[in-house]
């Protein structure tokens, strides 16, 4: 059994929803992607391909990168404390 | 030895883990990373610029030629001053402090190839060609006076470096620090000036 408090909660949810479609159909208009991002020339398109495999590839390069760098030093700082020698116990 | 002699564990103080990078060299990693993608954004936007070029010709017909022979010479100088420091910084790192000289090496040939920069800057300006005059000059000083900013900040870097190795109090991790960034500026200008000026 619902309570008062959580029935006007998705009466709210409901009206807010159908107020968002209501907007969404009284202001229709097309979307353009990317405007820019054709070319006929040959020349230009290489050139938007190009450009977008290098942005989308140099940052995860990098995260790469530094991760395998971080995980190199991490093995080389674990390696230098298990090399350490145990000291001797010492009995009187 | 006595019969109640007893055995006592010996216990070590439990060490702090080695840190793996400084806080410095971590931040100014960080840093390196935003600005080589702020290059990567220019250079895109340059290539398809000039894939777009009127007629295919590029640099614009009427626009002053960029002096590529005169900013090779610069770029040596450039490289040069990043493998001084690279030498300098290997040799701190192994303990060794007496690296004054080459610190200052490495920045006088910074401070060099600003120099001369800012006389190519000069002539580039008499001949018409300004941040205003077309997309051309638009570009050309924006990608390479963002460099040259960079390249400003780095070697005000590298003084202030020296001025501490002076004191005695310049540590291994503010070199490393201050070196990441001059390689950072040295290693992105050689993608410019193929891009830009060739």
């Amino acid at each position: 059994m619902r309570t008062a408090r959580e029935r006007n909660r998705l009466r709210g949810l409901a009206l807010g929803g159908a107020a968002a479609v209501l907007l969404v159909a009284a202001f229709p208009d097309v979307a353009h992607a990317c405007p820019v991002c054709f070319d006929r020339d040959d020349e230009a398109r290489l050139a938007f391909l190009a450009t977008t495999g290098l942005l989308t590839l140099l940052p995860l390069g990098l995260v790469a990168g530094t991760g395998w760098w971080i995980r190199k030093r991490a093995r080389e700082v674990g390696e230098g404390v298990e090399s350490e020698p145990t000291p001797p116990t010492r009995s009187s | 030895m006595t019969a109640d002699a007893r055995i006592i564990p010996f216990r070590p103080r439990p060490r702090r883990p080695e840190k793996m990078m400084s806080n410095g060299v971590l931040g100014m990693l960080l840093v390196v990373f935003v600005e080589v993608m702020l290059f990567a954004g220019f250079i895109s936007g340059f290539l398809i610029v000039k894939a777009r070029a009127v007629g295919s010709v590029w640099p614009p017909p009427n626009q002053p030629r960029l002096p590529f022979e005169r900013t090779a010479v610069n770029t040596s100088f450039l490289i040069l001053s990043g493998i001084v420091l690279l030498i300098a910084h290997r040799a701190y790192q192994r303990g060794n402090k007496a690296i004054g000289t080459l610190l200052l090496t490495a920045t006088l040939l910074g401070g060099a190839f600003v120099a001369m920069q800012g006389v190519e800057w000069v002539a580039l300006l008499r001949e018409g060609l300004t941040l205003t005059s077309s997309l051309y000059g638009s570009l050309f000083y924006t990608i390479i006076g963002a460099h040259a900013v960079h390249a400003v900040v780095a070697i005000g870097l590298l003084v202030w470096a020296w001025l501490r190795l002076q004191a005695g109090s310049l540590s291994r991790e503010n070199l490393s620090t201050v070196a990441l960034f001059w390689y950072f500026v040295v290693l992105v200008w050689p993608f410019l000036y193929f891009q830009v000026y060739l």
